[in-house]
C-alpha cells in the first residue's frame, strides 16, 4: 500500500503533521476535508512520501514551566 | 466547536484493514470472529450504554461558585464508580474528530487501569482485559454524564459505544502523561495500560494541566517497543503534531498481527519499561520469556 503524510503548514510556517494515510483518496479526502473548515482556512495541507523532517521543538523543562504559569 | 482531528474508522469500516481482509479472501478480520464470549458479551455491554450516552437535564441547576470544588466533586464521584484516574480540561477542536460538533466547553475523562498481571496468561487475556476495562469505563462515562445532568448541566458520555472525542490529546491536556514511542500515552504509574471514558459538559470546572516527566526523552534511546513488535509497525523517526514528538504506526505492518489473527497483540504496550515501576516482578517475568525466544529487552536484564 501506498503511504502518504498529510502535513499542515501554518501561517507561522509550522509544520504540523496530521497522520499517515494508505492511499491517495484517503489523503485527499482528509486535505479536502480540514480545508472546508472556517479555523483552518489560513493552513495549507501538503501531502509527502516520507515524512517531514523532524522539527525543532521546544524543551520539555520550557514547556512544563509555561503549563505551570 | 468543530473537531480538527481526523480518526481512522473502526472494524471493517478501516479501508486499509477492509482492504487486507479481502485480499486474503475473507469476509471480516478474524480477531473479530475470534472474540471469546466474555469478549463478546464486554462489546454487548457498551453497545447496550450506546443509547444512554445523552439524557434529560434536570430543570433545577445547581450554581457551581467554586469550579476546584465542583472538579474535586467531579473526581471524586468518578473514582467512586471505579475511575483509577480522573482529569479535566478545556475542550479544544484538535481534541474532537474532523467534522464533529461537540456543543460543550469541558471533557472530564475517566481511567480505568488494565490488570498488567495478565500478560503472563497469553494474548487472549489480554485481550480479555483490554475488554473489560474498556467496558467498565463505558459504564463509568455513562453513570457520570447522568449525574452531570442531574446537577443541571448537558452531559454527553464517549466511550466505545460512541464517540466524538480523541483520547491521545485530552490525556496529554490533563496530565496524565506523554506520547510514547508505541503510539500510546505513558502515565508514570499504569505505564500505557489503562483504558478510557469521556463526559463533556458545560458544567463550570478547574482545569488540569500538562506535565511532563521524561517519557518521550527516554523513548528517543529506549527502543525496545520498536524491537520487540512481531510487525516492525513501530518507526524509528518520529513526526511533530501540534509541537509535540509522535511516531506513527504503520497499521499496514501493525494489523497482520493485531487483527488478522485469531490472538490479540498488545505487546508494545506490555514490554514498555515503563511497567516495571508498578509491576517490576511480572515485568522482569515476563521480559525474561522474552529473550529466552529472542527479542530485545531492556539494557543490564
Amino acid at each position: 500500500m501506498e503511504k502518504l503524510y498529510v502535513n499542515e503548514i501554518r501561517p507561522n510556517g509550522e509544520v504540523s503533521t496530521v497522520g499517515l494515510f494508505y492511499s491517495p483518496k484517503e489523503a485527499e479526502g482528509i486535505v479536502k476535508k480540514l480545508q472546508e473548515l472556517r479555523e483552518k482556512k489560513s493552513c495549507k495541507y501538503e501531502i509527502t512520501e516520507t515524512p517531514p523532517r523532524s522539527a525543532a521543538i521546544t524543551p520539555r523543562r520550557e514547556k512544563q514551566a509555561q503549563a505551570e504559569k | 466547536m468543530r473537531g480538527t482531528t481526523p480518526r481512522r474508522e473502526q472494524g471493517m469500516a478501516d479501508p486499509v484493514l477492509a482492504s487486507m481482509v479481502h485480499a486474503i479472501g475473507l469476509e471480516t478480520a478474524q480477531h473479530y470472529t475470534a472474540a471469546t464470549p466474555k469478549i463478546k458479551a464486554y462489546r454487548d455491554r457498551w453497545a447496550e450504554l450506546a443509547k444512554f450516552r445523552d439524557g434529560p437535564v434536570n430543570p433545577q441547576r445547581v450554581e457551581v461558585t467554586d469550579p476546584v470544588e465542583m472538579a474535586k466533586q467531579i473526581k471524586t464521584k468518578a473514582i467512586e464508580l471505579g475511575a483509577n484516574m480522573v482529569g479535566i480540561c478545556r475542550l479544544q477542536p484538535h481534541m474532537i474528530d474532523l467534522g464533529e460538533d461537540v456543543p460543550h466547553e469541558y471533557v472530564i475523562v475517566a481511567c480505568v487501569a488494565e490488570d498488567y498481571e495478565k500478560v503472563l496468561h497469553g494474548a487472549n487475556a489480554v485481550e480479555e482485559e483490554a475488554m473489560r476495562t474498556y467496558a467498565k469505563c463505558t459504564e463509568i462515562a455513562t453513570e457520570l454524564a447522568t449525574y452531570v445532568r442531574n446537577l443541571g448541566y448537558p452531559a454527553l458520555a464517549h466511550h466505545n459505544g460512541g464517540s466524538a472525542v480523541q483520547a491521545i490529546p485530552i490525556f496529554y491536556q490533563v496530565g496524565f502523561g506523554e506520547l510514547g514511542r508505541h503510539g500510546s500515552l505513558i502515565n508514570e504509574k499504569y505505564g500505557a495500560s489503562f483504558r478510557p471514558g469521556f463526559v463533556t459538559t458545560d458544567l463550570p470546572l478547574a482545569e488540569d494541566k500538562p506535565r511532563e516527566f521524561g517519557v518521550q526523552d527516554f523513548c528517543m534511546n529506549c527502543n525496545v517497543c520498536q524491537l520487540n513488535c512481531p510487525g516492525d509497525a513501530i518507526p524509528k523517526d518520529h513526526v511533530i503534531t501540534h509541537g509535540i514528538k509522535r511516531w506513527l504506526i504503520d497499521l499496514e505492518k501493525c494489523y497482520p498481527y493485531s487483527r488478522l489473527r485469531d490472538e490479540y497483540c498488545h505487546l508494545c504496550v506490555d514490554v514498555c519499561p515503563y511497567n516495571v515501576k508498578h509491576h517490576p516482578e511480572t515485568y522482569k517475568t515476563f521480559m525474561k520469556e522474552r529473550k529466552q525466544v529472542g527479542y530485545k529487552t531492556p539494557k543490564s536484564w
